[in-house]
């Protein structure tokens, strides 16, 4: 049925962008880290995840164990000694975005240099759940399904965490008015540098599941922060749901547009529909209305 | 400077200005293709600070028009003229900023950074797609004679125009417009500024030179296809290098152009293989100790204010209303937040709204002053209808505003907000110059200060200078008495009075009943949206329904 | 006007500074070669500057200075290397040209990787006479190009040629009843897809197959199983795709998951890597693609070897070979010139005749015409079909066998 054919396969597909945007969701979002590396700490991951795999046969899955928290190690360090002070340093959030953004170009270089030293500039790939499996006489990849099981899932979890907890409260008053926070006897700097090691940690689960499937090579990383930034837009900055909401509707939209028009469109369909929803609801499809 | 100073000055200018244009004839081809990298950059730079230094919107839109540019050269380039393909790429790049601007001006901070960035892929797969299927060839061939001489030299005078244009701008009052937008566009816009369209303007300027820059560009790379035209490395670049030399003036872009330029050289040079990494470090490092970018260094110069714009109050003599408000309603899906509200001001008075908070004060005001369009009802304003104008053609009509949550525009100087505000007056009458305002609120020994550095009682001055600066016939002032101790509030009620006196027509929102008991002669009072009593202030706030909304309903 | 002069000054500040970094060394007597390149290490084209022509640069390099160096005269010359990366930008690329020529002052320039690159430094190496060896560059306007520039030579044939030996293939297979008329193709929306798919269409057309399927898809497509779905429905005999190598991977295993398999299954750049072989393994048998070659002969066994040796991964079945063959072809002109003469080089290149890894070599207007088109895994090498005129090529195996 060409309905469950397109509906399915583009969820698919959603899930994976979702699942690649959910670190920038926090990052950006939440501790206000327009990050521009995002896209090369997302294929260092994959990198990571092809080195364990290759080198020792350990599965991607097992990989994210040991990816995850040297991750958000890494990103906690880089918050705290670099990027919280342009934190301090502006006064408001305008100059805020202007210091995040040229800072993390700088890294995403140094990213990038690493990359190149270690891995040149090839492809690389790997098999890993390269298993067909039919759902509803729709045949779909399992490493991509559980691409997708996993932005549900963490980004169910984010989303409980972030409106359910104490923390989670407090994390979305910064997300509101960083300085209303800090009047009302929130640690806005410690919390937000855990948003960013957490959002960093996110961006390991999405390098390391798209690495399953996914060809890529160390001058990829722009293409991974764009798609992330443009879900994050298009769900509302800092809107968890939202997220996974734009990201699943890309993907259907990618996929319907390919089945019943034309391939040679899906990208111009997915940016047309992004730029449309900002044009109908200018902060985005869960953001809050502008002040 | 003295006499002798100066003119050695001119003349090493001159010296370097004929080096500049000269360059080719001395400098090797490998000086020369960096100077022409410079060059390319500094136009592409300049451009994109032109709009986005002083609004703060960040585009990544600049290789959209660049590649138009581009393209539009490859296709007319060998057919046409020279001349005819550069107009015809600036019209490309025109045409497409006047319909994308627009749409995309409305969105503000980072919704915006993306949507530009958007927007510059979808044009990319728009343009690839009519080259698969109706061109059905993605790359273009541009054999064509341009040496690197010629090239420079169309690059130098192109630089020169954008240097100019961008200098005429920052002289002439759209210049101060656009700050003034950058800083609050809420007040700008009460301040008489019409936003969108000062900034769709400058937004189509700058992508005319940044799709000429790409024609001008095209034939030296001989073969065009959307992955050269339309790069998006190159908007980051120019966004960069622009922001690390300060986008928020004319020359602070090139003083980011020009050593990132070189760094790329020399460390592409020194370090082939490591050049990323180097790069990426130092990059941190310069925006770590360089917190104001390059042009931070030099202390940036502040802009030249447009001084003068003739100021007063242009009280009416004759007895008809000045504002007649008639059957005012506001819904917000389904909450009536003003019901049905009808009230006159004659020339000359002042008029208090008073009532409980969430009375529907704030957003009355609103929709006299355009921040809000009235669900049905009437406002006439010297005999014209106001409903449905926006609110800087109200406040050209004469009508000012101050704000409950005061507004400055903070980066800009006292004398600026007033001066800004002066604009696009269309009064000839003439009494009062910005100083002379600024003396009236006792703002006068301010006046080159920051308004984001002033306390929060001289904001609540400037915003009422400001608002005076428009020559209104009719003042809306909202709360402006709040927050002020005994003192201020004394200087603040004879300001007021000294206002009237002036001849001024006053409409006040007021808390502070002892202000309304000095000041007004006639009061409305409203609660949970309606009027529900008017009058002298004595008569109505000794009026039981008025004691019951203040103080409740089970008291009465 | 003030600020203006403090722009210039800073310029010609600046310009001081990149002399002083730039004062690497400049060439002295004769004593060794100086060859120069300025190639992709970083940004899109990285991919594929990475495979092809920078490990063969390297290994080129390495191979002629064991052996002493290039032969002038009486003496040989090693070879000195100035590298920059152009970082995938065309006017990158023409600055690093001449930056290699005017301050490097190189003796020779080899060219950077892919067709946008190649053509955009064209005219200043024609300026500078600097002989151009366009490997990677595949565009039908090569004819032209190498008629309008005379140092230029192109190596890796036509977008009609490949399309054509492709149809020529497909068309024999079917007068011998071993496949139908049916074809689905698919293609990417750059350049090279579209002269591809624009030549194959006409030219299967000639031979009689009918085109069941026939689109094409943007560059970055993150899923192209609608396309291999839709490819399927068309029933098809044999599946064209002219890809990217991402795309040609995923093109793959989303056929291994659809269970799809045509009797002939080909796929565009990235067949012929080995990551294709290293990814699919026993799955890449019997899949055709883009270039090939006689992996029999003992030169490019022993070539192989030394390019694993050196770099420590196998080269690409496609325009690797030919890339090592171009510098194998610009050693030999030098040697044959004897002075570092490079117009005399330029024509040397497009007259000579030379022994190469890849057999013998004589251009004919400045272009390679013995090009392998399409390549075939079998037993895990990457053995050249067609065109079948070519000394070495094998017979195909048709039907491919069923994915595992």
């Amino acid at each position: 049925m060409l309905l469950v054919d397109i509906v399915l396969p583009g969820l698919v597909l959603g899930g994976m962008y979702a699942l690649i945007a959910l670190g920038l969701t926090l990052q950006y979002g939440v501790a206000r880290i327009m990050n521009l590396s995002y896209g090369e700490s997302l294929v260092a991951a994959a990198f990571g995840a092809f080195s364990l795999y290759s080198g020792l046969g350990l599965s991607p899955l097992a990989a994210l164990l040991l990816a995850v928290p040297v991750a958000m190690v890494v990103n906690w360090l880089l918050y705290r000694f670099l990027l919280e002070r342009l934190m301090r340093r502006s006064k408001d959030r305008g100059a805020q975005e202007i210091d995040s953004i040229l800072v993390t170009f700088g890294v995403l270089f140094v990213i990038q240099g690493a990359m190149l030293v270690a891995f040149g500039g090839q492809y690389y790939s790997y098999s890993y759940l390269s298993i067909p499996l039919t759902i509803m006489g729709s045949t779909l990849a399992v490493n991509r399904l559980v691409a997708l099981l996993f932005a549900a899932l963490v980004g169910g979890a984010v989303y409980l965490a972030l409106t359910r907890t104490r923390i989670g409260t407090a994390v979305r008053a910064i997300a509101v008015d960083a300085n209303a926070a800090r009047l009302v006897g929130i640690d806005v700097a410690a919390l937000s540098g855990l948003a960013f090691a957490f959002g960093g940690g996110l961006v390991a689960v999405g390098g390391v599941l798209v690495s399953m499937f996914l060809t890529f090579n160390a001058a990829m990383g722009v293409i991974f922060t764009m798609k992330a930034l443009v879900v994050v837009i298009m769900g509302g900055v800092g809107n968890v749901m939202g997220a996974l909401v734009a990201g699943l509707l890309l993907g259907v939209v990618e996929t319907a547009v390919a089945r019943l028009v034309d391939p040679g469109l899906t990208l111009a369909a997915t940016y047309a529909l992004f730029l449309g929803v900002l044009l109908i609801r200018p902060t985005g499809l869960f953001g809050r209305a502008a002040s | 400077m003295t006499g002798p100073k100066r003119a050695l000055l001119w003349c090493a200018g001159l010296a370097l200005a004929a080096a500049t244009v000269t360059y080719p004839l001395y400098a090797n081809g490998y000086y020369l293709a960096l100077g022409i990298s410079v060059l390319y950059f500094t136009i592409l730079a300049t451009a994109w600070a032109m709009f986005s230094g002083p609004t703060r919107y960040i585009s990544l839109a600049t290789v959209a028009f660049f590649g138009l540019g581009a393209y539009t050269a490859a296709v007319l380039g060998e057919t046409m003229p020279w001349p005819v393909v550069l107009l015809a790429a600036a019209g490309v790049g025109a045409f497409t900023a006047a319909i994308t601007g627009l749409s995309t001006l409305r969105l503000s901070g980072i919704y915006f950074v993306i949507f530009s960035f958007g927007l510059a892929e979808l044009i990319r797969q728009l343009v690839i797609w009519y080259e698969v299927n109706i061109h059905k060839s993605v790359g273009r061939y541009l054999f064509s004679a341009v040496t690197q001489d010629i090239l420079y030299w169309q690059l130098l005078g192109l630089t020169a125009i954008v240097f100019l244009v961008g200098w005429l701008l920052g002289r002439s009052r759209y210049g101060l417009a656009l700050r003034a937008i950058g800083a609050d566009e809420t007040a700008a816009s009460h301040s008489g500024i019409d936003a969108t369209r000062v900034k769709l303007g400058v937004f189509i300027l700058s992508a005319t030179f940044m799709a000429v820059t790409g024609a001008v560009m095209a034939p030296r790379w001989t073969y065009i296809d959307p992955a050269i035209a339309f790069n998006p490395t190159i908007s980051f670049q120019v966004v960069i290098m622009a922001l690390l030399g300060g986008a928020g003036s004319l020359f602070g872009p090139v003083l980011g152009v020009i050593p990132l330029v070189l760094l790329f050289e020399v460390l592409s040079a020194t370090l082939p293989n490591h050049f990323s990494i180097v790069l990426g470090l130092i990059f941190v490092l310069i925006v770590m100790v360089l917190p104001n970018g390059v042009i931070g260094l030099f202390g940036t110069g502040r802009w030249r204010v447009p001084t003068g714009g003739p100021v007063a109050a242009r009280a009416g003599t004759s007895d008809a209303p000045l504002l007649a408000v008639e059957g005012v309603s506001k819904s917000f899906s389904g909450l009536r937040a003003v019901d049905d509200v009808s009230f006159k001001v004659a020339p000359g008075e002042i008029v208090g709204i008073i009532g409980p908070n969430g009375s529907g004060k704030t957003t009355l005001l609103n929709t006299l002053s355009g921040a809000l369009k009235p669900s049905s009802g009437t406002i006439r304003f010297g005999g014209i209808v106001l409903n449905g104008l926006r609110a800087h053609q109200i406040a050209r009509l004469g009508l000012a505003r101050t704000f409950q949550l005061v507004r400055v525009m903070p980066d800009l100087t006292v004398a600026e907000n007033v001066a800004a505000a002066q604009l696009f007056s269309t009064s000839n009458g003439s009494s009062a110059t910005a100083s002379e305002l600024l003396d009236l609120v006792g703002l006068g020994t301010v006046h080159a200060a920051p308004a984001g550095d002033l306390t929060y009682i001289d904001q609540k001055r400037l915003e009422l200078a400001r608002a005076l600066a428009l020559q209104p016939r009719l003042v809306l002032l909202d709360e402006w008495l709040a927050g002020l101790n005994p003192s201020e509030l004394e200087t603040g009620i004879a300001l007021i009075a000294k206002l009237r006196d002036r001849g001024f027509t006053i409409i006040m929102v007021e808390h502070v009943m002892d202000a309304i008991r000095a000041l007004c002669g006639h009061c409305i009072v409203m609660n949970a949206g309606c009027v529900i009593a008017r009058g002298g202030p004595d008569e109505v706030l000794s009026d039981p329904k008025v004691v019951a909304a203040y103080l409740g309903d089970d008291d009465a | 006007m003030f600020s203006a002069n403090r722009r210039t000054l800073l310029r010609a500040t600046g310009l001081v500074a990149a002399v002083l970094g730039a004062l690497a060394s400049t060439a002295e007597a004769q004593e060794k070669i100086r060859i120069g390149y300025a190639i992709s290490k970083t940004g899109p084209y990285a991919g594929g500057a990475g495979i092809t022509t920078l490990p063969n640069y390297e290994l080129w390099v390495k191979d002629v200075n064991a052996a002493g160096g290039i032969k002038l005269g009486d003496k040989k010359l090693p070879i000195e290397v100035v590298e920059y990366d152009d970082r995938s930008s065309s006017e990158e690329a023409v600055k690093a040209i001449e930056r290699l020529a005017n301050q490097d002052k190189v003796d020779f320039i080899l060219s950077p990787w892919g067709t946008g690159l190649n053509l955009a430094v064209g005219p200043t190496l024609n300026r500078l006479g600097y002989p151009h060896l366009a490997v990677t560059s595949v565009t039908d306007k090569a004819p032209e190009l190498a008629k309008r520039w005379s140092n230029a030579t192109f190596w890796l044939g036509t977008s009609a040629q490949i399309s054509q030996a492709l149809a020529d293939l497909l068309g024999k297979l079917r007068s011998e009843g071993k496949i139908g008329a049916n074809i689905a193709m698919v293609s990417i929306a750059d350049q090279f897809g579209i002269e591809l798919s624009a030549a194959g269409r006409e030219a299967f057309k000639k031979h009689g197959f009918t085109l069941a399927y026939d689109k094409t898809y943007p560059m970055g497509t993150q899923d192209l199983q609608p396309l291999v779905k839709d490819a399927i429905a068309s029933n098809p005999d044999a599946f064209v795709a002219f890809s990217y190598p991402p795309d040609t991977i995923a093109l793959t295993e989303q056929a291994q998951l659809l269970k799809f398999n045509p009797k002939i299954f080909y796929v565009g750049v990235g067949t012929a890597f080995p990551l294709y072989k290293g990814k699919f393994a026993a799955n890449s048998e019997g899949v055709m693609g883009i270039g090939g070659w006689n992996a029999d002969s003992p030169r490019l066994k022993d070539y192989l070897a030394r390019h694993k040796a050196a770099t420590g991964k196998e080269p690409d079945r496609w325009a690797s070979s030919i890339t090592y063959a171009s510098l194998q072809v610009l050693q030999q002109a030098i040697e044959k010139v004897g002075k570092l003469d490079r117009a005399a080089v330029a024509a040397e290149i497009r007259s000579g005749t030379f022994d190469t890894i890849i057999g013998k070599v004589k251009l004919k207007d400045g272009l390679l015409q013995e090009v392998w088109s399409v390549g075939q895994w079998q037993n895990g090498e990457f053995y050249a079909l067609a065109p079948a005129s070519l000394s070495g090529a094998r017979t195909p195996v048709v039907p491919k066998a069923q994915w595992q």
